[in-house]
């Protein structure tokens, strides 16, 4: 046998052997419940299906492109009804806290029938997951519960993520990049806050949301260096709402821009700023760079649900209509030919249900929710009353030293390994789902023919809205890029990156 | 496509290029709104006048003599703008083609000579179809007078709607091969649906048609459709290839050009070496595609040996190619890539109609490989 050490050793060597085990590693791990969490995402997602996306999936599609301004209000309204806004929301803030993986397999159903819809429905948690990025607890607990009252009144309450600007785009997510881009959008300090100025465009949600969690910069030439993430609530003079873009796809969910011009700031509404960040232990780059990092990890496998999705939804329309179509004299689905052609979509659909299934094993034992899906938190947090931590934890969320501690350990504590392997295996799932969500859209059009170009026929709406997740949360190339830097570029001496 | 244009049709080539930077690159975005804005019907009045629907015609009326080439020239500058203009001429085109080889020459110039708009010229046609491969709804009984009466529905008739006359497959009773049928659209029993949203080509518009009692003039012989069809797409592929690389082109210059305004990171994107590969992949294909076009246009004009089997392996080829190019071309892009404001998303729509024309794709892939093995 091999000695442990040596034994040690040669797992260390590339590819990792945790690296390449997250789910043998996870599952042992994992509360049981999370299976039955699963579920009931699951027949939530189909019953919404059936009942909501799928009669109006197509109508709604239409009614943007004759009118590319309509805003379908009712449709968030609906979503808020079903409690979709709460559902991944933890406990601790209100939230019904069913467990983080199985959002994934929810917005997959849903992006299984439209992506746009899946979008307009899930957007929100890239804004929760924007606010933990910054553990500032107090905020969170804030912007959260808003959601949780939001859903008792019927009158939505939804956050949006602002970071992406006209001249600003694929930089926005690396630190080193960011000092050098053409960021336009300042936070000036002032007395008792900040003063915004600027716009964010291909803001998803933007005009359904009532916060916003925008990134800023106190100093635009040190941007990666000054970043302020700052909580900004509909309604705040200096805010307001511009164009919504003209999008070729995923028309449901409204793209916006949003403009500040002299817009104030309250302290008490900064989530995480250059002053709160010298707080902590690591350098401020590197704290920056990991919170812009946690989020891209938080969401990437979202959007890899998505990819997957739409894999499944191009599959699924081509399945029906080779099984009802004679061509040449016989029904499709006895061509040979198509049989394969239906065979390899199955398979990318298992293939990348796969990637991002594995990305959040990684999360959840490397990442944001690893502390969730510990047993006994689970547990305490699954069958304590909510009214225990409405009255006796909440409270408590509001004291300084609550976001103090919870920084301590994302991101002073966090070890660089869990940072890399979570940024890593997260544009996995991004880049392989999203392709082959693309690539599954590709041959049912082709399986189709002159049937898979008409709109009523659903996947060449598939084929549009898919093409927009090989963009959104950092492009498939910058992912490829983070994958380098992230587990690649470690075990190699000599490597420079962003330097040509 | 510079090797394809030899000096008689350089003229030709201008005539389009200036016609596309003139006519449609200044609207191109609000003409593509069809069927949700008005149809560019003061576009289509120039083109035709301009003589883009008589192209494979005989000199005499307009044409150039049934050149595959000059038609390629045509639609390939077109579509660099806007390929929607390109699938008209393109099933217009493919309509003369069948009339021609059913033997119809005299009806096609009383037709093209006639005309005194484009809605006269035009003749619709399910180009989006091979006939053989799908199941024909329409059915046609032949009186004892000799004519000829349809009832059912055929589906996704380009050009349907505009054009006043139709040109449909049709299985004559007690007949299992199906034959060519010329249909006035404005006679009784004849429908027509609200123009289908599909994913490209929009202002090149199809609907759906029923018929009911409707009269019908029998194209060529009957039972001879197969072969019309057959004997038009050896030599229409090439065109649609055309119109796919013209789309590649548009979508490449757009690229190049953003990529030369756009800053990320410091640095011009075309000087991100990865932005420099996707450039570079989009040039290689172009390069290639407007190769394999200028070879194979010549030789179905030369009807040289293996012209057929050209041309419609450089359909497969070009069309795929424009589908997976043109994806390409919206990510250099980003975010901005897959917005209305540029084009980029319109070619990769337009792309994959094109690459529909004519027949799924895998049927096309067997009927190609099947004269190979036969």
């Amino acid at each position: 046998m091999i000695k442990v050490e040596r034994q040690k050793e040669l797992l260390m060597r590339e590819p990792r052997f945790d690296d390449i085990n997250c789910s043998l590693l996870s599952i042992p791990k994992l509360p049981h419940a999370m299976i039955k969490d699963t579920r009931i995402a699951v027949a939530l997602a189909r019953k919404f299906n059936d009942e909501v996306v799928r009669p109006r999936a197509l109508e709604l599609d239409l009614k943007l492109m004759e009118d590319p301004d309509y805003l379908p209000s009712d449709l968030v309204e609906e979503a808020n009804r079903w409690g979709f806004f709460t559902l991944w929301e933890p406990k601790l803030f209100g939230g019904k806290g069913l467990s983080i993986p199985s959002f994934s397999s929810f917005t997959e159903e849903l992006a299984s029938v439209c992506v746009g819809i899946a979008n307009l429905v899930s957007v929100h948690y890239l804004g929760m997951a924007t606010l933990i990025s910054t553990w500032n607890m107090r905020l969170i607990n804030k912007l959260l519960r808003e959601t949780v009252k939001g859903e008792k009144t019927g009158i939505p309450c939804i956050i949006s993520m602002g970071i992406t600007e006209p001249n600003a785009g694929s930089d926005v997510l690396e630190v080193e990049l960011l000092n050098k881009s053409n960021t336009a959008f300042r936070a000036e300090k002032v007395k008792g806050g900040y003063v915004l100025n600027g716009m964010k465009h291909f803001i998803s949600n933007g005009h359904h949301s009532t916060w916003f969690a925008v990134f800023a910069y106190e100093e635009l030439k040190r941007a990666g260096d000054t970043i302020v993430v700052l909580a900004v609530k509909k309604g705040t003079k200096g805010f307001s709402l511009g164009r919504m873009e003209r999008k070729m796809g995923q028309k449901a969910c409204a793209a916006s821009e949003l403009i500040f011009e002299d817009c104030f700031v309250a302290d008490e509404y900064v989530c995480f700023s250059p002053e709160q960040a010298k707080k902590l232990k690591l350098p401020i780059q590197k704290s920056n760079q990991q919170l812009v990092e946690t989020l891209g990890a938080a969401s990437r496998p979202g959007v890899g649900s998505f990819g997957t999705g739409v894999a499944r939804g191009a599959y699924e329309e081509a399945l029906k209509f080779a099984s009802e179509t004679e061509i040449s004299g016989k029904l499709l689905i006895n061509h040979e030919w198509a049989q394969f052609m239906l065979g390899e979509m199955y398979k990318n659909v298992i293939l990348a249900r796969l990637a991002y299934v594995e990305g959040n094993y990684a999360s959840g034992l490397y990442g944001t929710y690893k502390i969730l899906q510990m047993k006994p938190i689970y547990y305490i947090s699954k069958y304590t009353p909510q009214i225990f931590f409405d009255i006796f934890i909440s409270p408590f969320l509001n004291f300084s030293i609550m976001t103090w501690l919870f920084r301590k350990i994302n991101f002073d504590w966090w070890p660089e390994n869990f940072k890399e392997l979570t940024t890593g295996l997260s544009a996995v799932p991004k880049i392989a789902c999203t392709d082959l969500g693309i690539k599954n859209c590709q041959l049912a059009m082709e399986m189709m023919g002159r049937a898979g170009l008409r709109h009523d026929a659903r996947v060449e709406k598939h084929l549009r809205d898919s093409k927009l997740l090989q963009i959104y949360e950092g492009t498939n190339e910058m992912c490829r890029l983070n994958l380098f830097k992230a587990l690649i570029a470690r075990s190699v001496s000599g490597v420079s990156m962003f330097e040509e | 496509m510079g090797a394809l244009i030899s000096n008689e049709l350089k003229i030709l080539h201008e005539m389009a290029s200036d016609f596309a930077l003139q006519e449609l690159a200044p609207k191109w975005e609000h003409n593509d709104e069809y069927p949700f804005k008005p149809l560019y019907t003061d576009v289509l009045k120039k083109a035709y006048e301009t003589g883009f629907f008589a192209v494979m015609m005989p000199e005499e009326q307009g044409g150039f003599n049934k050149s595959i080439k000059a038609l390629c020239i045509v639609l390939n500058d077109i579509c660099r703008i806007d390929a929607s203009l390109g699938g008209t001429i393109f099933t217009n085109a493919l309509v003369q083609e069948l009339m021609t080889n059913a033997g119809e020459t005299d009806l096609l110039s009383s037709l093209v000579s006639k005309a005194s708009s484009f809605e006269d010229i035009l003749v619709a046609f399910p180009s989006f179809d091979n006939p053989e491969d799908i199941k024909i709804k329409a059915r046609a009984k032949k009186g004892k007078d000799n004519k000829y009466v349809l009832n059912g529905s055929t589906d996704y008739i380009a050009l349907g709607g505009i054009a006043k006359q139709i040109l449909i497959p049709v299985v004559i009773d007690g007949q299992d091969e199906y034959s060519l049928f010329m249909v006035s659209t404005n006679q009784p029993g004849v429908q027509c649906s609200k123009p289908v949203v599909s994913i490209g080509l929009h202002a090149c518009p199809a609907v759906d048609m029923s018929f009911r009692d409707t009269q019908a003039v029998l194209v060529g012989k009957e039972k001879d459709g197969k072969k019309y069809f057959d004997s038009a797409a050896d030599r229409m592929s090439v065109a649609s290839a055309a119109m796919a690389a013209g789309v590649v082109r548009g979508s490449f210059n757009v690229a190049l050009d953003y990529s030369k305004q756009r800053t990320q990171g410091g640095r011009e994107i075309r000087n991100w070496s990865v932005v420099r590969m996707m450039l570079s992949s989009m040039a290689v294909n172009l390069q290639c595609a407007d190769l394999a076009i200028s070879s194979a246009s010549s030789m179905v004009d030369e009807q040289e040996s293996g012209w057929q089997l050209a041309s419609r392996a450089v359909d497969l080829f070009v069309t795929e190619m424009a589908c997976d190019v043109t994806s390409v071309g919206i990510q250099v892009l980003g975010g901005n890539g897959y917005m209305h404001d540029y084009s980029q998303e319109k070619g990769f729509r337009d792309a994959r109609q094109i690459q529909a024309l004519m027949g799924m794709v895998p049927m096309r892939k067997l009927a190609y490989i099947k004269r190979i093995i036969e």
